[in-house]
Order: C-alpha cells, then structure tokens, then sequence
C-alpha cells in the first residue's frame, strides 16, 4: 500500500500529536488568507501546509478555513467567543515564527496544559482493575505481585478447590 | 394468597406463572375448565392511602434529585467561569492583544519600508531610461548635423552648369598621375612618368 501525498509524514500519529498549540476556549474560528505563489506569502504557505494538521488535531473543535489568493498579504484571523477578532500579519514570517507567534497571544500556556492533565488523571484511579474502557488492567492477575493467572501457569495443588476437598474428605 | 391470608408462608407468590411441563400452546388441563382467574382482591382505602403515599415519597424523590443536580451544575459553572473570566486572565489577554498589534505595527513599518524602496527603485530606473534616451537623441542629432555641415562644405566644390566649362579646362591643364609601383614589402613608389 503506497503512502498517500507529498509527506505522508504528516498523516502520522506522532507527527500530529507533536504539534504544541492548544487554543485557549474562547477561540471558535482560525482563518487563514494567503496567496499560493509569491515570496512574501511562503512562510504563510508552509505554515498550512505542514502545521496547520497539527494544530486541527489538538483543537478538533475550531474551525479553520483557508481562503487562498484573495488579498495581496497574508495574514491570520482569529474569531473568540464574545465577538472579539484578533489579526496576525504574517508576511514575511517563517511558519516557525507563526507558530510561535500564535501560540504566545492564544495559546494555552504550559502550567495550564499540565494542569488540566492532573486534573483529569485525576478522575480515574490506576491502581483499580476492570473493563479496559474505564481501566488499565482487566484482571486482577494483569497486576504486578499479584497471582498469575491460571490459564498461563498452573495454580500449586494447595490453592485448588479440587485438592482442598480431597484433604477435607481424607481428614 | 388473598383467600388464604398467612396460611402458606412457604409458598412464595410468583407475579407470572411459571411454565413447567406444558408450553403455550399445550390445551389447559380438564380440570380446570371451569376455573375462574381472579384478580387479587383490593382495599379500596388501603390502596388510595398507599397510592398517595408513594406519589408524595417519588415526588420529594424526584425533586431532591432535581436540586443536587442543578446544584452541581451550578458549581461547575461557577467554576468554569472563575477559571476564565478572572481579572488577571482578562489582564494577560488584554497584554497580549497589545503585543499583538505592536508586532502588527512593526510588521506594516517593515512593509511601508519595503514599499518605498520598491518605489524608489523604480523612479530611478525611469530617469536612467529617461536619461539614455536623451543621450541618444542628442548623439543622433549630432551626427545628423554634422552630416549636414559635411555636405554643406562638399557643396562648395560641386560642378554646376555655370563652373563646368571652368572645371572641365582646369583638370585638362593639370594632369593627374595616379600610377603606382607597390613592392612586397607594401611600400608605394609613386616614381612612373605619365605619358
């Protein structure tokens, strides 16, 4: 199965999670208006092509649009929740200094991200075992220290109710 | 059951009958052809005090659940919004909305800068073009003149009408020689008498 595209390299799991921009929540819309040909326009170009994948993964619920050769500039706008816009020029810009630039003015700083992930580790508790949607383990036997389990190696003859029995019965 | 009221406290009463040999479609037995199914019997009072007493118990039910409910949501809320709609939250968007346009301005300076060199530029290829083609038509215009001046200082020695009875007796009277011996060295030996 051939790979699909210029880089398929952007389509991968670990490419896409790299990406380090988390919209704040009151940001709803990300416009981008760029230009396909044009020097001035290239940081903007690279910036869709390889980041903006990156950030639509870790932000599924902004929408993003992208209006091509309709302005002589680039630049970026972004819609917040109580009507505010915000403009970003990006002409002459690299999409590294985009991508900083963006996530310094909307983006979730560091503390918060880790916050918000204490937070949620916080409602589930690793140590119980159960259905592997709600837990980490299935069976108690899954646990380190624990008995293995009996399908893979076989229990000693005191732990089996058959040999109990036979002892209760002989004495 | 209602007949026999606490005279069968091993029987269990079972709210369907359980099929055990027969299936439905098996006919009932004869002996119970005449047999009657009634309902269990019914205090009329007992059921209405019951009837209202379970409505009040499920509505209070309902109702406290109905309160914790909204009371979490609430708390949630309340949560969510100090969480975003604190004063320095607001403080720090407010900053760096102003970062923002400072960026913005610089960019537009940049801009403007490169616009204007751009423009610049282009003046001064306009006047270099502009300057060449002056030069060139000057130049034209002196070749053109001095053309004209040539020709004007050929026209002296033109043989006219009037001059050519003169013209004609003064290359008769001075016979021009213009015999020449070259040798391979290239040097012109112009020493041949005319005849």
């Amino acid at each position: 199965m051939p790979m699909k595209g210029r880089f398929p390299v952007r389509r991968t799991l670990q490419y896409l999670s790299q990406g380090d921009v988390v919209f704040k929540s009151s940001v709803k819309v990300m416009t981008v208006n760029y230009n396909t040909a044009g020097e001035l326009s290239e940081g903007a170009r690279k910036f869709v092509f390889f980041n903006i994948p990156q950030i639509q993964y870790r932000n599924p619920w902004v929408q993003i649009m992208l209006f091509r050769n309709m302005t002589p500039s680039p630049f970026l706008r972004f819609y917040l929740d109580n009507g505010e816009q915000v403009l970003v020029d990006v002409e002459e810009k690299t999409n590294k200094e985009i991508t900083e630039h963006v996530k310094k003015i909307l983006g979730k700083s560091k503390e918060m991200l880790e916050k918000e992930e204490r937070e949620r580790k916080k409602l589930s508790h690793p140590a119980t075992f159960g259905p592997k949607k709600y837990h980490l383990r299935e069976c108690m036997c899954e646990i380190e220290g624990q008995v293995p389990c009996p399908a893979f190696v076989p229990l000693p003859k005191e732990m089996r109710g058959k040999y109990k029995a036979a002892m209760k019965n002989e004495a | 059951p209602g007949l026999f009221p606490g005279l069968c406290p091993g029987w269990s009463p079972r709210a369907v009958p359980a099929r055990g040999r027969k299936s439905r479609h098996d006919p009932p037995a004869k002996s119970k052809a005449g047999r009657v199914k009634l309902p269990p019997p019914v205090d009329p009072e007992e059921l209405l005090v019951v009837l209202e007493r379970y409505r009040q118990h499920r509505l209070v039910l309902s109702a406290l659940r109905a309160e914790f409910r909204a009371e979490v949501l609430q708390r949630k809320r309340e949560e969510r919004l100090a969480a975003e709609g604190s004063v320095e939250e607001l403080e720090e968007h407010r900053r760096l909305m102003a970062w923002n346009e400072e960026e913005n301005a610089r960019q537009q300076a940049r801009r403007e800068e490169r616009l204007r060199k751009q423009e610049e530029e282009q003046k001064r290829r306009k006047l270099e073009i502009a300057e060449k083609q002056a030069r060139k038509m000057e130049a034209f215009l002196e070749e053109k003149e001095k053309e004209v001046l040539q020709l004007q200082e050929e026209a002296k020695n033109f043989i006219t009408p009037e001059n050519l009875e003169a013209r004609i007796e003064e290359c008769l009277d001075n016979p021009r020689n213009y015999n020449f011996a070259i040798d391979k060295d290239g040097r012109i030996v112009k020493r041949t008498v005319l005849s």
